[in-house]
């Protein structure tokens, strides 16, 4: 389920309008430990994140679109516990 | 914190209060400052209302660095406050002190059309000293320096570094181009000319060499002895890589054998990983100044963040998972960043008496 809530991971950060980059310096800044290679593998699907890591890197991307006026639309991966896989994502 | 290099000096702009929390960044930014090169060296204090006893050891270290090679560091725009604490400490007398109604260079319009009374806020400052920077250093000078920050941060936060270097191939041969001391200046010129030893091997194949135990070790018989007789126990030399080419090493020396941890190896590859990256667009227009002002906050909100997870762990009794996972909850209920309540818990605790509470690991434990 984690690989089904990375699927919208790149497409999140382009909607926030983060580089890669940027995203990295964020979620290094959060606490993360994957190099910028590593998390670019975690957007594209090419690597499986653990639970811990998606978080830090989801919470990355909901920092900012709260900055953006938004609010926490990336899911956490106890939302997926807690809900509908078909949800989780939205 | 940030850096502005100019032409005829390094300015370090503090932003904040320096205290024991923050006070280690400063000196890691100051040393790294300090190495970088001869030019005078400022200590801008625009925004600092308050130093701590640690803030003021960082300075008189500093200064007491810069005065060994006949140099005096200049600190800028104290605070009244400051101001008195620099003649009490006694720093004032081995200082410039620069005060704020006194002209100098770099004030732009920009700075003095500030509101009174309006608090310059951290992102307000960050974006008046990047529009101050006019001039940057030719290309070799812009990577060096990004990586002696590299060496800094990795020196302060790997556990059981003793001592980081950066080995490069410049102009057909492998030299150092950042290094925390002498010693390991020392290291790496023994491992160029006896042609082996870690360093050498990371930057020349591009995979990580990890000397656990030199007590141990039989892969480089010339070296290993120059090592030891040097108290140097345990090496990581992780690969540099521009473009996918091998051209260097991050060293990591330590006196300690088996000194670094899986955690302490994961931190050494993301900043050669990072390192590496600045490698790859060294001509693509980052300058170190940019670099290395987000990388020092990016740094210390890390570190607030480590606190807070280790005060929570403390109060509530739990793992730092757990601490992190309330932190980042709250985070989603309130709207409030994470960063935020790291540091409302850490300020919390400033006003308790000292305890001795082991310094937090860098990074969370708890990730990954």
């Amino acid at each position: 389920m984690l690989s089904r809530l990375s699927d919208g991971l790149d497409r999140a950060r382009r909607e926030a309008g983060l580089s890669h980059g940027e995203l990295w310096m964020r979620y290094f800044e959060l606490g993360g430990m994957s190099t910028a290679l590593e998390l670019e593998g975690f957007l594209y699907g090419a690597l499986r994140p653990s639970a811990n890591d998606y978080n830090v890197v989801a919470h990355a991307l909901n920092e900012r679109f709260v900055e953006l006026g938004g609010n926490h639309p990336v899911a956490y991966s106890e939302d997926v516990s807690n809900a509908t896989e078909e949800g989780a994502t939205q | 914190m940030t850096v502005s290099f100019w032409a005829d000096e390094v300015v370090v702009s503090v932003l904040g209060d320096v205290d024991l929390v923050t006070a280690p960044d400063l000196n890691v930014v100051l040393a790294a400052v300090l190495e970088r090169g001869p030019g005078p060296a400022v200590v801008d204090l625009a925004d600092t209302h308050f130093m701590g006893v640690a803030g003021l050891r960082v300075l008189e270290a500093g200064a007491e660095r810069l005065a060994a090679c006949g140099r005096r560091l200049t600190i800028r725009s104290p605070s009244v406050l400051v101001s008195r604490m620099l003649d009490i400490s006694g720093l004032a007398e081995i200082v410039n002190i620069q005060r704020a109604d006194q002209g100098h260079g770099h004030l732009g319009p920009e700075q003095t059309a500030a509101v009174p009374g309006t608090p310059v806020t951290e992102a307000g400052g960050l974006t008046r000293h990047l529009r101050r920077v006019t001039s940057i250093p030719a290309d070799d000078d812009v990577v060096d320096g990004a990586l002696s920050l590299v060496v800094a941060l990795a020196r302060a936060t790997v556990g059981g570094a003793d001592g980081v270097s950066v080995s490069l191939q410049r102009h057909g041969q492998l030299m150092t181009v950042a290094a925390s001391d002498q010693t390991i200046l020392d290291m790496d010129a023994y491992q160029y000319a006896s042609g082996e030893g870690p360093c050498v091997d990371a930057s020349v194949e591009g995979r990580w060499f990890h000397a656990e135990a030199l007590d141990q070790e039989t892969r480089w018989p010339a070296f290993t002895p120059k090592a030891r007789s040097l108290d140097i126990n345990a090496i990581l030399s992780s690969p540099l890589l521009a473009e996918d080419r091998p051209v260097g090493a991050l060293n990591i020396y330590s006196r300690t054998a088996a000194a670094f941890a899986a955690e302490d190896q994961e931190l050494a590859s993301v900043f050669a990983t990072e390192a590496s990256r600045l490698l790859s667009k060294a001509g693509a227009g980052v300058t170190d100044d940019q670099l290395s002002d987000r990388l020092a906050l990016a740094l210390r909100t890390r570190r607030s963040i480590a606190h807070a997870q280790g005060v929570l762990m403390e109060r509530e009794g739990i793992g730092a998972q757990e601490a992190y996972t309330l932190l980042r909850t709250f985070s989603r209920e309130t709207n409030q960043p994470l960063r935020e309540r790291a540091a409302d818990i850490a300020g919390s605790t400033r006003r308790l008496p000292p305890s001795p509470a082991p310094e937090q690991k860098e990074g969370p434990c708890s990730v990954g």
